[in-house]
């Protein structure tokens, strides 16, 4: 039995051992399977998918209908998905941000407070403060009739927020459209800059520049186009609301309490990575005659960076997941129409678990692959 | 001391002006929370009728306390709940008591007989003259720690392996557990919670049943395992490769060398983020309301249809989301103090 003791055969005895294993486990669960589907006369296959849903969604924006394929009931919930997550996320980085910071605020009441914020979100569940929006302050909402006024645009009320909608959305895409260049020609004139002081040593005010290309432009660009474009206002006929679009309670519960909840742990990440950057730096940076301001864009900002934004990341994942919650007060996402509605009607399991597991893990690894990427990109360079 | 204070609220103007309008929204947002939650509250009573005050009505709750704690678990039976919890808290301080004798025995003995031990205290059945509980009657407080603990029992372990099946020589072992991790930190728990109701009882041999309830713990189990095997893995690398380099030069095998030398420093180590991934855990028992299993939150979600207690949804709100907070706060609160004190063993 000598040759037990060599580390080569012990390492493929090992690994040999753990395959087999494996096998025979997948290969016992797969049998079962089969076997106890063929009792419950389950058929197999993808062809559910094209079958029609005769499900309704309350609220979407693709424009489906009940006599719609399954396939087209699973997009619809991908959408509204995509939606929440995206207007949480946008919501939840500018609150955590804005937490984050004031934790730090060298006045005592304004940093506790800061914290009393992060100690309560972070230490309820997420569930919790779902079922509390929903059912604890949407519900207790006035009707239509007492809506609350919101600057004569927007009313919100216990079936939801109702916003204007414009008639002609054409402006508005030039407007997005122009963003979009506005941004391609900042990053253009920031690079264009970079070279020319690596090259001549003279400065150029990329971020005043920036402030007016990014910021001000944009927004004179939408309010532009929102001028000249009319809108379809929400106006009170009889017992509702008519006109313009009805953000249903459910997304308005589920937005509220994803940006909050995760706001809080965004805070924590901006507080921790302002914090890991050295007093050191920032004395040197003193010493060296810089102003507050320029410390803090010029010293502090790059180095905070790179320690904030790979957990930022992964808090913008766990807030697309955590989308999943919505399925608890019925808002109509992946797992509520397809896991939920479409599997009880159709009861292929099996096939709809693939599938909705195959998405989120598509959306986890293509996060995951940027968080590789911009790791090794702004991986700080210690000399 | 007073130098001290103005400096941190009114060092400039502005700082001043920040802390009286800080000092205004603070007023105006605790003096209705206290009047709403203690003062105009409605502490006794048998119902609805008599809260009559502009406050919470604390009426409901006490009579629905039972509830909260138990769930539907049979009035005359709650003793064995009683008793199942403080077997646990028994262990548990016996456990942490630093002079104990034979400590490695004891503690092996416990894990083994203590979880099996509760659950047949708490089903009844098996031969053991107590009346059968079902599982579908536990509720509240209690299955949420049942749920926490149970969940723990296996993701602890689970993820201590699979933290160094990570780190492991063999690519094979690698593979599997890097699979294993991403797999289940890639997906919602929610769904994972559905997948362990509708695939384990299609998976296991026609004729035997996996309980609902052990559904939900197996679900959740894993999914906490992967996340727990990450946090260990942190602890893993920030041990310097000495440790076991100087292990094997004095000839003891890898499962020895893990068991003497890596884990008890790692562990350490790796401790807070394991707590975190716990307090994790602990939210989100809350889950299992979506395949009708009714926790804390779920009694409370519950108690709100109740046509005896209309409109009572701050208050069991207020109740249930108060218990959670106290928990997951105090567990981070431990787990903070314990690292400083360990930061001060350790001289830095």
């Amino acid at each position: 039995m000598t040759f037990l003791r060599d580390r080569k055969v012990r390492d493929i005895l090992w690994q040999g051992a753990a395959t087999v294993a494996l096998v025979a486990l997948v290969w016992f669960f797969v049998g079962n399977a089969s076997e106890n589907m063929v009792k419950a006369g389950i058929a197999s296959g993808f062809q559910f998918l094209w079958r029609d849903s005769g499900i309704e969604v309350p609220f979407n924006l693709t424009g489906y209908k009940p006599s719609d394929t399954i396939l087209a009931l699973l997009w619809t919930g991908v959408v509204n998905t995509l939606l929440v997550s995206a207007v949480s996320i946008a919501a939840a980085t500018i609150i955590g941000f804005s937490v984050g910071l004031l934790r730090l605020s060298r006045n005592w009441l304004l940093s506790t407070l800061a914290g009393f914020y992060i100690e309560f979100v972070r230490n309820i569940p997420l569930l919790f403060f779902v079922l509390f929006w929903y059912f604890g302050v949407l519900a207790a909402l006035p009707t239509p009739r007492e809506s609350l006024n919101l600057l004569d645009i927007a009313f919100l009320n216990r079936r939801g927020l109702s916003i204007p909608t414009p008639n002609d959305a054409t402006g508005l895409r030039l407007a997005l459209l122009a963003t979009i260049v506005l941004f391609a020609v900042q990053w253009a004139i920031a690079r264009w800059a970079k070279a020319r002081q690596a090259r001549t040593g003279r400065d150029f005010p990329t971020w005043l520049v920036g402030l007016v290309v990014c910021g001000v432009l944009p927004v004179m660009a939408f309010v532009v186009a929102g001028m000249l474009t009319t809108w379809d206002v929400p106006t009170l006929r009889g017992f509702n609301y008519r006109g313009g679009f009805v953000l249903v309670p459910e997304f308005v519960a589920l937005f509220a309490a994803l940006s909050t909840y995760t706001a809080g742990f965004i805070a924590e990440v901006v507080r921790g990575g302002i914090q890991s950057v050295r007093q050191g730096q920032i004395d040197a940076a003193r010493a060296l005659g810089l102003g507050q301001g320029r410390i803090v864009r010029l010293v502090v900002i790059p180095q905070a960076m790179p320690v904030i934004i790979p957990p930022i990341t992964s808090q913008y994942l766990n807030l697309i997941k955590n989308s999943s919650f919505g399925a608890a007060i019925a808002y109509p996402e992946i797992v509520a129409v397809f896991m939920g509605s479409a599997l009880v009607s159709t009861g292929q399991s099996i096939e709809i678990i693939a599938i909705t597991l195959a998405i989120y893990l598509t959306l986890s690894l293509a996060v995951s692959l940027f968080m590789n990427w911009y790791n090794a990109r702004h991986r700080l360079v210690t000399r | 001391m007073i130098a001290a204070w103005r400096q941190r609220l009114f060092a400039t103007p502005l700082d001043a002006a920040i802390t009286l309008v800080c000092l205004y929204v603070v007023w105006r947002i605790s003096v209705p929370l206290v009047h709403w939650l203690l003062l105009d509250a409605t502490w006794n009573g048998t119902s609805r009728d008599d809260c009559k005050g502009a406050g919470a009505c604390w009426v409901f709750v006490r009579m629905r306390f039972g509830q909260f704690m138990y769930g539907q678990y049979p009035l005359a039976e709650r003793w064995r709940v009683d008793l199942v919890g403080a077997l646990w808290v028994l262990a548990t301080v016996v456990l942490s008591w630093r002079g104990l004798p034979y400590r490695s025995a004891v503690t092996l003995a416990t894990a083994i007989v203590l979880p099996p031990l509760g659950i047949v205290l708490l089903h009844g059945g098996w031969g053991t003259g107590l009346a059968v509980v079902e599982t579908r009657e536990w509720g509240g407080l209690m299955l949420t720690l049942f749920l926490t603990v149970y969940a723990g029992l296996i993701a602890v372990p689970l993820g201590i392996l699979l933290a160094l099946g990570r780190r492991s020589r063999l690519p094979l072992i690698r593979f599997i557990s890097v699979v294993f991790i991403e797999f289940w930190r890639g997906v919602p728990i929610i769904t994972v919670i559905f997948l362990a109701s509708l695939l384990l009882p299609l998976i296991v041999p026609t004729g035997f049943d996996v309980d609902r309830l052990a559904r939900a713990v197996i679900g959740l189990a894993f999914v906490i395992a992967a996340y727990m095997a990450e946090a260990v893995r942190g602890g893993l690398q920030a041990l310097p490769e000495g440790q076991s380099e100087a292990a094997q030069a004095l000839g003891l095998g890898y499962w020895r060398i893990q068991r003497m030398i890596v884990l008890p420093q790692a562990l350490r180590i790796a401790l807070p983020a394991m707590t975190n991934e716990f307090i994790a855990l602990f939210k989100n028992t809350t889950l299992v309301l979506i395949v009708s299993i009714f926790d804390l939150l779920g009694i409370a979600q519950a108690a709100l249809a109740d046509p005896a207690w209309v409109g009572m949804n701050m208050e069991a709100y207020v109740f249930a989301g108060a218990i959670y907070w106290f928990v997951c706060f105090g567990l981070s609160q431990w787990s903070r103090l314990r690292e400083k004190r360990l930061q001060v063993a350790h001289g830095r």
